[in-house]
């Protein structure tokens, strides 16, 4: 039987990076934190909004997200909305992913 | 809802351990996100001041939330350094260590100290050193592990970019024994006030160097140079070349070499107390003089060029 925490360690180990494609791919649609965390995780990646919040920050500022205020409702919100370069690298890694994919499916149908 | 003195406790918990510029943009944002939580756990059919926990606890240690927004790292040297530091610490303590105890010794047994005060002052000494060393290294390394390197997460990796692994050994060694020597000659600096080579009528040390130095103060702008010094030669062995190091480095090196200049030039080296205990001719500081400025034109000129050649190889 497959030990719980191994198990754990090395999904989290393999799913890391996956988010930030996940958030660039969801963000070309313009959204705030905690409606994108809840988008995630009904998407099937679930993450903790104490990783999620600080990420977004860093995708901004490495140019892949921009932001704007929203004022119009109750509560101010920070909409983000992913960039010209991060369709860009959400293009690049997401043919990545489906040459990994493809990958597997060989090593698979190989063994 | 409106926010309880618990969110703002916890948000000015976050707040406190990141950049003040951020501050005023990540509250605005952290608030509503607490606030949405809140209100979907509320939906949900939960009591307030319980949701407010729940989504507080998973949210985290602010300390953790607000090391992620500052990007800082929650490690005190990680792994890219780790192997490093564990070198130049194992190195510098089998070194200095031991001749650190060797010389505290030594003096002790010139005073004709006994046999146990000799040894039990050696030991003292040394433990003080291997403190001082361990300290001071994982300092260096903890702030390096802290100085910002530019990030690039598209840029791919060649073999190209692998360290030439005989260059890195040699620089590394020469980073060794310059860190070695700036060691010992602080500490033979800082020590002179007390080291015992010649006596007074009362039987307290004489001072080889002018105090001069000590009563200016200058002595310690002299030692801060050399640490400077030798924290650009940290630099540039771990960060990248960039031109404010380059020129960080060329200035600390000439500065020091300046300083120094200046005080021989105005016979500020030598205490004339001691040269005349020792029975030194008139003449010796001003050959001694004559050698340290010798020796600063070398270093200022080795300077120059050594920023030369790194602009050259840029």
């Amino acid at each position: 039987m497959l030990d719980e925490e191994l198990l754990s360690t090395h999904q989290q180990e393999l799913r890391r990076g996956t988010v930030v494609l996940a958030c660039l791919l969801i963000l070309r649609k313009p959204n705030y934190g905690y409606a994108l965390l809840d988008l995630l995780e009904r998407s099937g990646f679930a993450v903790d909004a104490n990783t999620l919040y600080p990420l977004l920050r860093r995708l901004e500022k490495q140019g892949l997200l921009t932001s704007d205020w929203n004022t119009d409702e109750s509560r101010p919100r920070k909409f983000y909305r992913t960039s010209d370069l991060g369709a860009e690298l959400a293009g690049t890694l997401s043919r990545d992913w489906d040459e990994l994919h493809a990958a597997f499916h060989t090593l698979k149908d190989g063994s | 809802m409106t926010t309880t003195a618990l969110t703002d406790r916890y948000i000015e918990a976050t707040l406190r351990r990141v950049p003040s510029r951020q501050r005023p943009d990540i509250e605005r944002e952290l608030r509503t996100s607490i606030a949405d939580a809140v209100d979907d756990r509320l939906e949900a059919g939960a009591e307030p001041a319980e949701a407010e926990v729940a989504v507080l606890t998973d949210l985290g240690d602010p300390a953790r939330l607000a090391a992620g927004y500052a990007d800082r790292p929650l490690q005190l040297i990680g792994p890219a350094l780790f192997l490093d530091y564990t070198r130049l610490l194992s190195a510098l303590l089998v070194t200095v260590v031991p001749a650190v105890a060797a010389v505290v010794g030594l003096l002790r047994a010139v005073d004709g100290a006994s046999a146990s005060t000799v040894a039990g002052d050696a030991v003292g000494a040394a433990l003080t050193a291997g403190l001082h060393v361990a300290f001071w290294t994982t300092l260096v390394f903890a702030v390096i592990e802290r100085v910002p390197s530019p990030k690039l997460p598209t840029r791919q990796w060649t073999p190209a970019a692998l360290p030439e692994p005989v260059g890195r050994r040699t620089r590394y060694a020469e980073l060794t024994a310059e860190t070695v020597a700036m060691v010992l000659f602080t500490s033979l600096i800082l020590l002179s006030p007390v080291l015992p080579f010649e006596r007074d009528a009362a039987g307290d040390p004489i001072q080889a160097l002018d105090p001069w130095l000590w009563d200016t103060g200058l002595i310690y702008v002299f030692v801060g140079l050399l640490v400077a010094s030798l924290a650009f030669a940290f630099a540039k062995y771990y960060a990248r070349p960039s031109v404010p190091f380059a020129i960080g480095r060329a200035a600390a090196d000439i500065a020091t070499g300046l300083t120094l200049l200046w005080f021989a030039a105005n016979d500020h080296i030598l205490n004339p107390a001691f040269v005349e205990a020792a029975g030194w001719s008139s003449g010796t500081p001003k050959w001694i003089n004559g050698i340290v400025v010798a020796v600063c034109i070398g270093s200022l000129l080795s300077a120059v060029v050594t920023a030369l050649r790194d602009y050259r190889q840029r």
